[in-house]
């Protein structure tokens, strides 16, 4: 699953395990950003936010600053967070709720949940409650192909999260207004416990990072049996503590060397230092949006594969609800994209989010309704 | 925005900085929407077994709290299919055995321990499993020494929790206080579940110690937890019977003897209308209890041996019945509240008239070692 009960400490408490995030231009008006942050997979119909947990967005811009095989982002210190907090439920068993959006210059925006028209307030326009699943792979056959080291996908796979749903947060903005210039992105979300000082309890940027590129202990010699994602949680994406990336480059220099064996080639020679073309890059945690161009469906490291390949990006980047972003990650892991694009036998969740607020689709019927 | 949707939360009664948490309610909500999240994915396909062996605990999780017992008796059928479907998987056995442990079935626990270990399972995950069982049977030092390995090698809010745990079981009263200050001091999650169980624990601790008010307590700190916690509820309307507030003990047991498939409410209840001069509602309640113990020995005579005794002996009246039980659960459990129960068993049921001739020896021995191990 994407970022799905990543780490035993996030299991704890499900209304703060992150599952995924992302980021697309509005489709009808190039000058608002979306941003959707997911929590608390295969939610049953009775899942509410927590009310002890900040759910926070943070931006930053960036700058591409080297293209080629070092290809790297620069990140500006300063940043723009929206805090997103919820209040306990009534007594009467209703999983409404009342949901806060702190949004910079201090205003705040109160809305209910699972109100499609959301709440609205200066340059934004803002959604939480329960969606449809937008995110779809086949967990077995990951699973057996880090098992067997032979890719494993079938023609027509099992949806692991197919019926399923999850609490969505979804965040409207003028990025002009409330971003100021860009039009380059770097966007993570957190779940924080609230408090006078409030701790991070997860992170989420790019997709897939804890749980494809780094559950797996078996292809990491350095720490076979380190649990690196709690700690690696645990950072800012920002700025990782430098005492311990190495071991997260290490844990995904040998992840990405598997994947990349698994078509009998390689496609990703590993530099003098024996890193990952891609571990640097994938390193940079957050999603990167351009938001000046246009909704593209198929875009997650576009601009990524554009720095490396030394050319203008021609896509906003980010993550769209819709992408197949499994097949997009195992074409980039597997072959680089020198090959044919990658299928892992699932082409679609149970149903399309659209283009319209609050874009993912509503939720799927409980058991007995379904 | 609330004001500060965390201001109101239990400080905790150790003196330590209580944490932030969700409120019990949602706690309870999320968790049930886990259960039917799991149970909903897992109908078609091939669930992971990581997902089968978590919605087992999940409801033995919930199970705890609600003090529910068809919770345990479902998570005890998805661990007996979980093997049956994963013969070679250790973690299918430690689901197994952890239900077992919770239906009394120690030994048949410890067997699935074994067959974990021979499966390659963590040692250490293992290890601390059997210490949850040996508490369970009364094999203190056995436990004692693996927690306390263990916190000794990772002194986390779980392992500092587990030794607390275990040494308010041996009503070493002042380590377990102690321990629970720094186990809540470490503690970095979200959930309160893990923090109303560590107090319920020392309420019961300080119940069983005759310390009332302290008891009262930690169980009310539970409850600030998670309003729902129904045996934590249930032990603190004894303790506020025993402080002789029958009013507000019924008030607390009503509800809960009314919905609950656990029959120790509706046996508390009777006992206490009988001590507040309520005969009409003690043999209501009586009646009720009656039966349900009589249906869960005949399924679960390990889990219930004890807990049934205790009712046949004080409202339930029938020394004969209790005294069967009572030594039925120091087969299963050698601890010293067995050892105190069958004692007892056996006082009352000679004061009946009854003669328990039947096994003369063990029962003195047994008497000897209650009161050897109650004075300690």
């Amino acid at each position: 699953m994407s970022d799905h009960f990543s780490g035993p400490r996030a299991l704890a408490d499900p209304a703060a395990d992150l599952t995924d995030l992302f980021a697309f231009p509005a489709p009808d008006n190039p000058r608002r950003l979306v941003v959707v942050m997911d929590v608390f997979g295969k939610a049953g119909p009775g899942a509410v936010f927590s009310d002890a947990v900040i759910y926070r967005f943070r931006f930053r811009r960036a700058r591409i600053e080297a293209t080629g095989p070092g290809a790297a982002f620069g990140v500006d210190p300063d940043e723009v967070g929206f805090d997103f907090t919820f209040d306990v439920p009534g007594r009467d068993g209703t999983t409404l709720q009342r949901g806060h959006c702190r949004i910079p210059g201090g205003e705040t925006v109160s809305f209910s949940t699972n109100d499609d028209r959301g709440g609205t307030g200066r340059g934004v326009r803002v959604f939480a409650g329960q969606r449809s699943e937008p995110f779809f792979l086949d967990v077995h056959t990951i699973l057996e192909s880090a098992e067997t080291r032979k890719l494993a996908f079938k023609e027509v796979g099992s949806d692991t999260l197919y019926g399923t749903n999850v609490l969505s947060i979804v965040l409207q903005l003028d990025w002009a207004e409330l971003l100021g210039s860009g039009p380059i992105f770097a966007i993570v979300c957190e779940t924080l416990q609230a408090g006078p000082r409030p701790v991070r309890i997860e992170r989420l940027g790019r997709p897939e990072i804890k749980n494809v590129s780094m559950s797996f202990k078996t292809f990491d010699q350095v720490n076979r049996d380190l649990e690196i994602r709690d700690l690696y949680n645990s950072e800012d994406a920002f700025a990782l503590m430098p005492d311990y990336v190495g071991a997260y480059r290490a844990r995904l220099n040998a992840n990405l060397s598997f994947w990349d064996s698994l078509d009998g080639k390689t496609d990703w020679p590993h530099d003098e230092l024996g890193n990952h073309p891609l571990t640097r890059l994938l390193l940079a945690d957050f999603l990167v949006i351009d938001a000046s161009k246009p909704l593209q469906e198929i875009s997650y490291f576009e601009i990524e594969r554009a720095m490396l390949a030394g050319h203008p990006h021609a896509s906003p980047g980010g993550r769209w609800l819709n992408e197949d972003v499994m097949d997009s990650i195992f074409t980039l892991y597997i072959n680089g994209g020198n090959g044919p694009r990658i299928n892992d036998g699932i082409d679609a969740p149970i149903a399309w989010s659209s283009k319209v607020f609050p874009y993912l689709a509503p939720p799927n019927p409980p058991k007995g309704q379904a | 925005m609330s004001a500060t949707p965390y201001a109101e939360r239990p400080t905790s009664i150790s003196g330590t900085k209580a944490a932030v948490v969700t409120h019990g309610t949602i706690a309870l909500r999320n968790l049930g929407a886990q259960i039917d999240g799991l149970e909903r994915s897992s109908t078609p396909g091939f669930p992971r077994l990581e997902e089968r062996a978590w919605l087992i605990d999940l409801l033995a999780l919930r199970g705890s709290i609600l003090g529910r017992i068809a919770d345990h008796e479902r998570a005890l059928r998805l661990a007996q299919m979980l093997v049956r479907d994963a013969t070679t998987e250790a973690a299918a056995f430690l689901a197994r055995a952890r239900t077992r442990a919770v239906f009394h079935r120690f030994t048949d626990a410890l067997d699935d321990l074994d067959v974990a270990e021979r499966l390659a399972a963590d040692s250490e995950s293992v290890d601390r499993e059997r210490a949850a069982v040996f508490q369970g049977l009364g094999r203190y030092e056995e436990a004692l020494a693996i927690r306390e390995a263990d916190a000794h090698r990772c002194p986390s809010f779980e392992s500092l929790g587990a030794l607390s745990t275990l040494c308010a079981e041996r009503g070493d009263t002042e380590r377990a206080e102690r321990l629970h200050a720094e186990s809540v001091q470490r503690y970095r999650g979200v959930s309160p579940l893990p923090l109303a169980t560590l107090d319920f624990q020392l309420g019961v601790m300080w119940m069983r110690e005759g310390q009332l008010h302290r008891a009262q307590d930690h169980l009310t700190a539970a409850r600030c937890y998670v309003p729902a916690y129904a045996p934590a509820q249930g032990h603190l309307a004894e303790v506020e019977a025993e402080l002789g507030h029958f009013d507000l003990a019924i008030a607390l047991l009503d509800p809960l003897a009314a919905t609950a498939d656990d029959p120790d409410y509706a046996a508390q209840l009777a006992r206490i209308h009988a001590d507040a001069g309520h005969p009409d509602d003690s043999r209501y309640w009586r009646a009720r209890a009656a039966a349900r113990y009589d249906e869960l020995i005949a399924v679960h005579p390990e889990a219930f041996a004890d807990h049934a005794a205790e009712f046949w002996l004080a409202a339930g009246g029938d020394p004969r019945k209790a005294l069967s039980l009572a030594r039925m659960n120091l087969e299963i459990r050698k601890t010293p509240r067995a050892y105190v129960l069958l004692s007892r068993a056996i006082d009352a049921a000679e004061a009946a008239g009854a003669r328990c001739f039947s096994h003369p020896e063990p029962s003195q021995s047994a008497t000897s070692a209650a009161n050897d191990r109650s004075m300690q």
